[in-house]
């Protein structure tokens, strides 16, 4: 068994980030805003983890932002329309699988790439969004928010659905013969084929599977707010490919660990407030999560060399 | 041969298509076939065109490059701060703007050959950090205006009765062509896209021609950022968002294959055409005129599905019936 040392390495990046900030900063570490801040991330956890899976099955999905938000619109109309929580709920997990299907059918099934048809689905769903809603905000009813419990129960709640997710989905692709195919599948999808799995199924099935993600995501993001943006979601594809690959998962697929994804989001949700606290410039934000992208992409590259020529 | 044949097919489906389109916006659309309105459509599609043209050599070798439109946003930033603050005169900062595309094509080129890294991956990246780096210099609010007259004349003046830009954009389409249909270069980019071991084992240097091919679309972005600052009369840090997804849709609907190895420059033409009058022609249709920009925006992207679907499905259908036959013999 080889030591996951990527992974390690950003965990101990993290660690380090930690202390320095409790050194420097203790009211970092204040019990609500901690919560309020780890609550604002376990949306972006779930897409993910969805999409890290995506990443080592050897395909790409960009669609997830405009997904997210499609889900979070359509949940956001059916509860503004008076139907019980649990159905809009319900509902935008479906959708999003439905989203999932589609980009599978396009990928798997037609055999394109994956890319293009996520970067086509994004758009095609992003500008539908801004046709239908005209920018308008949806204002939920108040049982929506913190699913009627008190505020803090209901941050518990939500980091406690995104950490369940996370941690049976590890599990899952860890010791089920299901998560095996995954990797089997990004690492070499011929030798999978010749070992008896078929690897169209299971790269559909990752596509639905990342779709009703991105719904469950959207649960939990409006879950937090009294309103759904239907703008919501811009740039949250790239945040969770960053943390993916931040956090050890190979872009040349068959490769990676959950916990890793968990780390790595962490690490990139504690980079923003370090920043401030450091005194940069919010405008420099997307810049450097571009280089610490681009870095992780080069770090991975540099390893898959080393291995190559030794 | 054959490839030959299902190329002439394809541009002539595209060809309908463009005819139809612009049947159909003449008789539905208001003062869709003035003048003023045709000059209007080809001022506006020379950026994409530009970036479309740059992009075709890149998805001919089998790669993307998501990073154009934010290059081309980086290096209008880069030229209105050389220009306004650095005192440059236009000339040297257009040169300078030019400069900084290179470096970014180049960034992107040197990743992607000598790290072997996935084209997307590397361009997903630099597509945030060349985006990001336009709004950190901006300080995400920042706008270069009033440039001088001797600039702005590149966005709005005329040469022979044509705007100044078609004229840049018609001298890179010749070119490229060249380069692309008419030269070893282009030849060993189709090569690259059929199969990029082969390539290198016939003796091509992939790794230098790949690093050609998206230095060019750097420098081109650089020029786009241009033409679309003295189109606007401004340079600002969203300069171009969105500009990717357009320039390979046209590329895609010009019958470029995703996978590399074919494609043509006048396909991707027909292509900037086709979602040109698109994109102009609803906004003259009364009906739709109030939600012209969203809904040519959903119809792109559907369009960009539906010409990879009909692309890909003889491959797929030809493939399900062999294995099908295979199956019957074996049994």
């Amino acid at each position: 068994m080889k030591r996951p040392f990527r992974e390690l390495s950003v965990l101990g990046a993290l660690v380090v980030l930690l202390v320095t900030m409790a050194v420097l900063t203790p009211n970092f570490f204040d019990p609500q805003p901690l919560l309020s801040r780890l609550t604002a991330a376990a949306p972006r956890l779930i897409l993910a983890c969805g999409v890290a899976l995506v990443i080592i099955a050897r395909q790409i999905d960009i669609s997830i932002g405009a997904l997210f938000a499609v889900c979070g619109t359509c949940a956001g109309l059916i509860a503004a329309a008076k139907i019980p929580l649990a159905v809009a709920m319900c509902a935008a997990i479906a959708i999003g699988a439905l989203g999932g299907i589609v980009n599978g059918a396009l990928v798997a099934g037609l055999g394109l790439p994956s890319i293009v048809v996520t970067l086509a689905t994004m758009v095609t769903m992003r500008e539908a969004l801004r046709l239908q809603q005209q920018g308008v905000f949806i204002n939920l009813p108040d049982t929506a928010q913190w699913f009627s419990l008190p505020m803090r129960s209901g941050q518990f709640v939500i980091c406690g659905v995104a950490l369940g997710a996370v941690l049976s989905l590890s599990f899952a692709v860890r010791h089920l013969a299901a998560g095996r195919f995954v990797y089997a599948v990004g690492s070499d999808a011929e030798a999978a084929r010749l070992a008896g799995i078929r690897p169209r199924v299971v790269t559909f099935a990752v596509f639905v599977l990342m779709g009703a993600m991105a719904g469950l995501a959207a649960v939990l993001n409006m879950a937090q707010s009294p309103q759904v943006d239907p703008n919501s979601g811009r740039g949250m594809e790239l945040e969770a490919i960053a943390a993916a690959v931040v956090g050890g998962v190979s872009v040349s697929g068959g490769r990676g660990k959950l916990w890793g994804v968990l780390v790595g989001l962490l690490l990139l949700a504690c980079v923003g407030p370090a920043l401030t606290y450091a005194g940069v410039k919010p405008h420099w934000e997307r810049a450097i999560q571009g280089a610490i992208i681009v870095l992780a992409v080069m770090a991975d590259g540099l390893r898959n060399r080393m291995v190559a020529g030794a | 041969m054959k490839f030959r044949t299902i190329f002439a097919r394809h541009e002539t489906a595209l060809l309908g298509l463009l005819i139809a389109e612009i049947l159909y916006f003449s008789f539905a659309g208001r003062r869709f076939g003035t003048a003023d309105n045709i000059s209007n459509i080809v001022r506006h599609s020379v950026e994409i065109g530009i970036l479309a043209l740059a992009m075709t050599p890149i998805i001919l070798t089998g790669g993307i490059d998501l990073s154009v439109g934010s290059t081309l946003g980086l290096c209008a930033v880069i030229f209105g701060k050389l220009w306004r603050d650095a005192g440059f005169s236009p000339a040297l900062a257009a040169c300078g703007a030019i400069l900084t595309g290179g470096v970014c094509g180049l960034l992107n080129g040197a990743l992607i050959t000598q790290l072997r890294l996935p084209p997307l991956i590397v361009t997903l990246g630099t597509f945030s950090l060349y985006r990001g780096l336009a709004e950190a210099i901006t300080r995400g609010v920042d706008a270069f205006t009033n440039f001088p007259e001797t600039f702005l004349f590149l966005g709005t003046g005329q040469f022979a009765g044509v705007p100044i830009q078609v004229w840049l954009l018609l001298f890179l389409a010749v070119g490229i062509w060249l380069i692309v249909h008419r030269t070893v270069l282009g030849r060993s980019f189709r090569a690259i896209g059929f199969a990029a071991d082969g390539a290198r084992y016939a003796g091509i240097p992939v790794g230098r021609r790949l690093m050609y091919a998206y230095t060019l679309a750097g420098l081109v972005a650089g020029l786009a950022a241009l033409t679309y600052s003295a189109r606007l009369g401004t340079a600002k840090a969203d300069a171009g968002f969105g500009y990717e997804l357009l320039a390979i849709t046209a590329v895609v609907l010009g019958g470029a294959s995703i996978f590399g190895g074919v494609g043509s420059v006048h396909g991707t033409l027909l292509g900037v055409a086709a979602l040109a009058v698109l994109n102009n022609g609803l906004t003259r249709v009364p009906a739709v005129m109030n939600v012209a920009s969203e809904l040519s925006g959903v119809l792109t992207g559907a369009l960009l599905i539906l010409a990879l679907a009909l692309g890909a499905l003889p491959k797929q259908l030809a493939a399900w019936r062999a294995r099908r036959q295979i199956s019957r013999h074996s049994i």
